[in-house]
C-alpha cells in the first residue's frame, strides 16, 4: 500500500502521472492515519480511509436511480393546479428575467400545463402524477423533496454536478468517494457498478463513462458497468481451451511481473492494475452467479415485471437488489430518454411505464427482505424542467431547468412517507427548504456515517471534497 | 524553537507570579503566532487516526473528585483527546492524560494560559473553523460540543487549577442527564484491538466499528465472502463476542450449531441469517439474547414454531421472515 512516487521514478514518468501522484500523496496520508489498527489485518484494501466512522450508519449502501435526460416535475412529483389555469399565458417576466435557458434563451416564454392529472396516495395522500401508480402504492416509504436544485442546465455538465458536486469534469463520483471512503465491502464485486437502460424507440444522449471516473482517486474505485443484456461483462468467460486454473495462472504470472515493475518505479497505477486483474479473474466467477436469476422465483420477477436478461431498467432493478445482497456499496442505475423538449406528452408516459413498477418492486423487494432499512435508494434526474412550453422543437414540450427540480429517497434512515420543500405555486423555483445538490450529497455522506465537510482529499492545494468549496448542508429535515 | 519554548516558559512563570505586563503578554502572543504556523505539522507527521491507547485517567486521591477539573476538564480530554494525545501516542508531543502532562505542554510549548482562553493553544485549535488543518480533535473526529468548549472556557478563565473545587468555578454548563446521550452498546473494544486484527487476519471476516464511539460496539461483517464464514469461524469469536452488536451472517455456511456461539454474543442487538442453513431448531437458542432488536431469517426453513420461542425476547423489534413457511405477517 504505498502509493509515494520515488526518485526511481523517471522524470517523464513522474510528470505523466503527477495528477495520480498528488492524489496518491494524500491517499497514503490518509491510510497512515488509520493504518495503526488495520496494518496486521488480513485485507487492509477493504478498509476505507475513513475508519472508524465518526457516526454509526443509517445506510450500508446505496442504490441511485439517475433518469437521465432530466424529467419533467410537473409530470412527476410536483403538482401546480396554477400552472393549469395560466396555460398558454404568458409566464410572469419577474420570475424568469434574467435566468439563463436552454434552448428557450430570448422565446416568448408561454406557461405549460401539467398534461397529466395527479392522484393521492399512500395514507398520507401524497398527491403525485397518476403516470406512476406503483410508486404510489409505495408513497409512504418514500420521501419526496419538491424543492431540489442544481446549478447546471445542460445534461452533461448537470450529470457532472449531480455525481461528482462539479460541473467541471475530472471530480471523482460519489461512488468512487463512498468506496474510498468506506472500502469495498465485496472482494469478488467491485464496490461501485453502473448499470445503463434506455426504452425502446428513441436514441437519446449518451451517458459518458467520465460520470462514474474515479477522478483524481486512484482509478481502482472507478465505476464498472456491467451490461443489462447479453453479456453482463464482456469476454467473461474464457476462451474455449483454456480453463480456469490456465487462466488463475496467468494472472498470477502478470500480477508477479506488475509487482516487480511496482517495487521499481511504485506508481498507484500498478497497484490499480494488480487490483483490476484480480478483480476480473474473481468476477469471471462471481458474475455469472450474479446475473444467473434462476434462483429468483416467479413472484419476484412478476413484481419487477420482467424478463431475465432483457437489458431493462426493472431487470437492472432486481439485478440493483442482488448486488445490493453481495455487498456491493454502490449501485447506480441510469435510465435513458427523459429529454422531453418535445413530444413530452407522448413520450413521457412510455418512460413512467418504464420505470414506474420496477422502482416500487425495488422498494417493496429490499423492505420485505428486511434490508431497506439500510439501503439508501435516491431518484433523481440531472436537473427539472420548465413550467414554460418548448415548442420550437416540434410538438411541445419542456427546456431543462435548474430552479426547481423533483427527487426521491427511501430507506437508509431517511423519514417515510414525507414530502419535504415546495416551489412557488407555478413551480418555476423552489421556495421552501431549498436544497442543493451539495446537500444532497452531504446528507447521503452523512447517512453512510462520513461527516462531509471533513473528508476531503488534498488535491491540486486544495482540501478538496465531494461536497465542493461551498459545502453542503445535511438536510436534517428528512432524517428519520 | 529552543529559544522560544524557553522564553514562552519564562514569560509563563513571568505571568504567573503575577507580574503581568501587557508588553510581555503581547510578545508572547506574537511570538506564539510565529511559532505555530513554523511548527504547522505536515499532514504526514499529524497521522494517527485510530487510538489504540486504553484511557485511563488518574483521577484516585478522594480529593480530586471534587475539583472540576477532575469532573468536568479531564472526562472531556479522556472522550475527545487522549486516544493521540495520552500514553499510547503523544501526537506533536502533548500528551492529555493528566494535568502535569497537561501543563507540560506539546512541541510548541504550554498549550493552556491561565485566565487567557483565547490565547491558549489548546482552546484555539478546538474553537478554529472545523476545516482548518489545524482544527482539533484531527481527522473526522467527533469536534467537542458548545458544551465542552464552554466548560474548556471557564475553566482557563478562571485560572485552570487543578485543585479549585467544582462548585468553586461558576458559567459552567450543567452536566447532561445521568444515563447521557450515549448508550454504552459493549465494552470499549480498543483493549482488544490487537486480538480484534488477530481474528480477522485468521477468519477472513470482518470486526468493524461501529462508529468512533468505542463503546458503540462492533458489527461482524462477512459480506466480503460470506463462503468464509462458518460455524469454526463463530466459534472462534468467543473472546470478543461480548463486544459484537451486529451480526450480518446472510449467505454465511453457518447452520444451527453455530447458533450457539452467536447465543453467546451478549450485546448482539440485529442479526441477520438471510438465506442460511439455519433451522427452527437453532433459532431458540437465540432466546437468551435480551437486547436482540431484530433478526432476519429470510429465505431460510424456519418456519412458525421456529419464530415462537422469539415472543420471549422483550427487545425484539423486526422479525424478518420473507420466503419462510412462517405463516404471513410474521410477528412484528
Amino acid at each position: 500500500m504505498n502509493y509515494f512516487p520515488t526518485p526511481f521514478q523517471t522524470r517523464r514518468a513522474f510528470l505523466g502521472r503527477v495528477s495520480h501522484g498528488v492524489g496518491a500523496v494524500a491517499l497514503a496520508s490518509l491510510l497512515e492515519k488509520s493504518s495503526s489498527l488495520h496494518a496486521a489485518s488480513a485485507r487492509p484494501a477493504a478498509r476505507g480511509v475513513v475508519y472508524p466512522l465518526p457516526l454509526p450508519q443509517k445506510a450500508k449502501r446505496v442504490i441511485w436511480l439517475t433518469m437521465a435526460g432530466g424529467p419533467s416535475q410537473f409530470e412527476t412529483f410536483d403538482p401546480k393546479p396554477k400552472l393549469a389555469e395560466l396555460h398558454g399565458e404568458a409566464m410572469p417576466e419577474s420570475l424568469t428575467r434574467g435566468q439563463q435557458l436552454a434552448q428557450l434563451q430570448g422565446q416568448r416564454l408561454v406557461c405549460h400545463a401539467p398534461q397529466f392529472p395527479f392522484a393521492k396516495f399512500g395514507k398520507n395522500q401524497t398527491e403525485i402524477c397518476s403516470l406512476f401508480p406503483h410508486i404510489g402504492s409505495v408513497v409512504d416509504d418514500i420521501c419526496i423533496i419538491r424543492s431540489m436544485t442544481t446549478d447546471a442546465i445542460n445534461h452533461d455538465p448537470a450529470h457532472m454536478f449531480m455525481n461528482t458536486g462539479s460541473q467541471i469534469a475530472g471530480r471523482p463520483s460519489m461512488g468512487a468517494w463512498v468506496n474510498y471512503g468506506l472500502g469495498s465491502e465485496a472482494e469478488n464485486l467491485p464496490g461501485f457498478v453502473v448499470m445503463v437502460s434506455t426504452g425502446p424507440g428513441r436514441s437519446p444522449q449518451p451517458i459518458a463513462t467520465r460520470q462514474w471516473s474515479s477522478g483524481f482517486l486512484p482509478s481502482r474505485f472507478q465505476g464498472v458497468q456491467l451490461n443489462g443484456r447479453g453479456d453482463a461483462v464482456h469476454y467473461l468467460t474464457n476462451p474455449g481451451r483454456v480453463s480456469r486454473a490456465q487462466q488463475g495462472a496467468d494472472v498470477q504470472a502478470i500480477t508477479a511481473l506488475n509487482r516487480q515493475h511496482d517495487a521499481f518505479v511504485h506508481d498507484p497505477e500498478i497497484a490499480t492494475r494488480i487490483a483490476q486483474y484480480e478483480m476480473a479473474f474473481q468476477m469471471q466467477a462471481s458474475v455469472p452467479e450474479l446475473t444467473d436469476l434462476r434462483g429468483e422465483d416467479a413472484r419476484t420477477l412478476a413484481l419487477y415485471g420482467c424478463t431475465p436478461g432483457d437489458g431493462s431498467f426493472a431487470a437492472n432493478c432486481l439485478l440493483a437488489r442482488r448486488l445490493a445482497e453481495r455487498g456491493v456499496r454502490f449501485i447506480q442505475l441510469y435510465h435513458r430518454d427523459w429529454d422531453h423538449h418535445s413530444l413530452l406528452k407522448e413520450e413521457l408516459p412510455l418512460r413512467a411505464k418504464e420505470v414506474d413498477q420496477a422502482c416500487a418492486a425495488l422498494l417493496t423487494d429490499l423492505k420485505q427482505r428486511g434490508m431497506l432499512d439500510d439501503t439508501l435508494v435516491v431518484w433523481t434526474g440531472e436537473f427539472g424542467r420548465t413550467p414554460m412550453s418548448q415548442g420550437n422543437k416540434g410538438t411541445v414540450g419542456r427546456d431543462h431547468h435548474n430552479k426547481s427540480m423533483s427527487m426521491w429517497l427511501a430507506g437508509g434512515g431517511v423519514q417515510r412517507g414525507r414530502v419535504y420543500g415546495a416551489t412557488d405555486e407555478l413551480g418555476y423555483a423552489a421556495m421552501e427548504n431549498i436544497c442543493t445538490v451539495h446537500d444532497l450529497h452531504a446528507t447521503m455522506l452523512h447517512q453512510l456515517g462520513i461527516r462531509p465537510d471533513a473528508f476531503t482529499v488534498k488535491f491540486q492545494g486544495l482540501d478538496a471534497k465531494l461536497t465542493g468549496v461551498e459545502g453542503g448542508g445535511v438536510i436534517e429535515g428528512i432524517l428519520a | 524553537m529552543t529559544s522560544w519554548l524557553s522564553r514562552a516558559f519564562s514569560v509563563a512563570r513571568f505571568v504567573r507570579s503575577g507580574k503581568a505586563a501587557l508588553f510581555s503578554v503581547a510578545r508572547f502572543v506574537r511570538s506564539g503566532t510565529a511559532a505555530s504556523s513554523a511548527r504547522r505539522p505536515s499532514l504526514l507527521s499529524r497521522a494517527g487516526l485510530l487510538g489504540v491507547a486504553s484511557l485511563v485517567i488518574a483521577v484516585s486521591s478522594s480529593r480530586a473528585e471534587d475539583t472540576f477539573f477532575a469532573q468536568r476538564v479531564a472526562p472531556i480530554f479522556e472522550e475527545k483527546c487522549v486516544a493521540c494525545h495520552g500514553e499510547k501516542k503523544q501526537k506533536g508531543k502533548l500528551r492529555l492524560d493528566s494535568f502535569a502532562q497537561l501543563m507540560r505542554g506539546g512541541e510548541g510549548g504550554g498549550v493552556v494560559k491561565a485566565g487567557a482562553p483565547k490565547a491558549s493553544e489548546l482552546f484555539i485549535r478546538v474553537t478554529m473553523d472545523p476545516t482548518d488543518e489545524e482544527f482539533m480533535p484531527a481527522d473526522s473526529k467527533p469536534p467537542l460540543t458548545p458544551d465542552e468548549v464552554k466548560v474548556l472556557e471557564v475553566w482557563i478563565a478562571a485560572g485552570a487549577s487543578e485543585t479549585a473545587l467544582l462548585s468553586s468555578i461558576k458559567g459552567a454548563p450543567a452536566l447532561a442527564a445521568p444515563q447521557g446521550p450515549t448508550v454504552a452498546l459493549a465494552p470499549d473494544w480498543h483493549p482488544r484491538a490487537l486480538q480484534i486484527a488477530q481474528l480477522e487476519k485468521t477468519l477472513g471476516l470482518r470486526l468493524v466499528p461501529r462508529s468512533h464511539v468505542p463503546t458503540d460496539g462492533l458489527v461482524l461483517r462477512t459480506a466480503s465472502s460470506p463462503g468464509r464464514c462458518d460455524d469454526a469461524a463463530l466459534a472462534q469469536l468467543a473472546s470478543v463476542a461480548d463486544l459484537i452488536v451486529e451480526a450480518e451472517l446472510a449467505r454465511t455456511q453457518i447452520t444451527d450449531a453455530g447458533l450457539t456461539a452467536i447465543a453467546a454474543f451478549a450485546n448482539l442487538r440485529a442479526l441477520d441469517l438471510t438465506r442460511t442453513a439455519v433451522t427452527s431448531a437453532g433459532v431458540g437458542k437465540l432466546v437468551v439474547l435480551k437486547k436482540l432488536e431484530s433478526i432476519n431469517l429470510t429465505s431460510t426453513a424456519v418456519d412458525d414454531a421456529g419464530v415462537a420461542p422469539l415472543r420471549s425476547v422483550a427487545s425484539l423489534k423486526n422479525v424478518w421472515t420473507f420466503d419462510t413457511k412462517v405463516s404471513p405477517p410474521g410477528p412484528r
